[in-house]
């Protein structure tokens, strides 16, 4: 076997993935070859070492106080409520809601203006011989219909 | 039953807003999540904060839990989220990290440790120290994806399949993290192994 192909089995062969015969071709490879061997034990080397890194412990509390904070989160049932996704989603319903009662609100108070004037018009007895739609804007007084 | 099975059906618990059942989740899993965190932040006070916060998204979305995984994997998928949250809100508010007031030669300052009992003698625990702080700064100065594979495989002992399932990639990926981030290392640390 190559050196380039036993440099690619480094990993296999650390994390226990190769079976036995793998094993003792790569073993065999390693002891007859000086760079190869170099390697590999700078490999091990530096993998074992980091496992000198000892872990830390949980302070003193550490789970009394996550439940604590759990007391300041909502119920698991309203959760939800507190998506990002889902607060985007009622703000943005929220401003679409308005808009619509805008718009709408907006129509009606325009539609009322002009029956209001057209009845206004309507009831204009000296507008008979006048020629309405050519001096409407003085009848209005610069208003549109 | 196995570990994980009873995780499960601890999580099950959860879901019904059970919260004996939620601290004997957090008290099962409070080392690993730490100590995950720790190994990627470098700050103990910190770690433990954002460890909390791990647990309370685990409570949060415990409606939302599909037992199709490990449990384990699972919750270091959501712990991971949050060290990559917390690197994004460092990187907005650098001033504000606890890491950024710390003295980088005061080895004490990097992170808060247990009291050692047994006090061996100062200079081997000088040694000691400076081996401890090389190896914790070559491991964080990994690429995320590298560190976390790293953490994962070195201190949790998760097989590739679950730390693809974490870094949702494929195995092949993971193992190609793997190789790069143990090649850096060996580079990092030539003359603490040998």
């Amino acid at each position: 076997m190559s050196c380039k192909a036993i440099r690619k089995q480094f990993d296999e062969r650390l994390d226990g993935r190769l079976d036995g015969v793998q094993v003792a071709t790569f073993d065999a490879h390693v002891v007859a070859c000086a760079d190869c061997r170099a390697e590999w034990q700078a490999y091990v080397g530096a993998w074992e070492v980091i496992e000198h890194q000892p872990g830390i412990e949980p302070s003193f509390g550490f789970v009394e106080r996550t439940l604590r904070r759990l007391d300041e989160q909502p119920a698991v049932g309203r959760a939800w409520l507190w998506q990002p996704a889902v607060r985007w989603a009622t703000f943005a319903a929220v401003v679409v809601a308005l808009s619509v009662f805008g718009w709408v609100g907006g129509e009606r108070m325009q539609e009322r203006r002009r029956a209001e004037l057209y009845a206004h018009v309507q009831q204009a007895d000296y507008l008979e011989d006048f020629d309405v739609i050519a001096n409407l804007d003085q009848i209005k007084g610069g208003n549109q219909l | 039953m196995t570990p994980n099975d009873s995780d499960v059906a601890l999580m099950v618990r959860v879901r019904e807003g059970d919260t004996d059942a939620f601290r004997e989740l957090v008290e099962r899993h409070q080392r690993a999540v730490i100590n995950t965190i720790h190994r990627a932040i470098g700050d103990a006070w910190e770690a433990e904060d954002l460890a909390q916060r791990v647990f309370l998204q685990v409570y949060r979305s415990a409606k939302r839990y599909q037992p199709t995984a490990k449990f384990t994997t699972w919750l270091f998928t959501i712990t991971r989220n949050t060290i990559l949250n917390e690197h994004r809100r460092r990187s907005r508010h650098a001033a504000e990290s606890l890491e950024a007031l710390q003295d980088p030669a005061d080895p004490e300052s990097a992170g808060w440790q247990a009291p050692d009992k047994t006090a061996p003698d100062p200079a081997q625990e000088v040694v000691e120290r400076e081996l401890k702080e090389k190896i914790m700064e070559a491991v964080r100065e990994l690429p995320e994806a590298q560190r976390t594979a790293v953490i994962l495989c070195r201190y949790e002992g998760l097989s590739y399949e679950e730390i693809a399932q974490v870094l949702g990639c494929s195995v092949s990926a993971t193992k190609s993290l793997l190789h790069r981030a143990r090649l850096t290392l060996k580079e990092k640390l030539r003359g603490y192994y040998q």
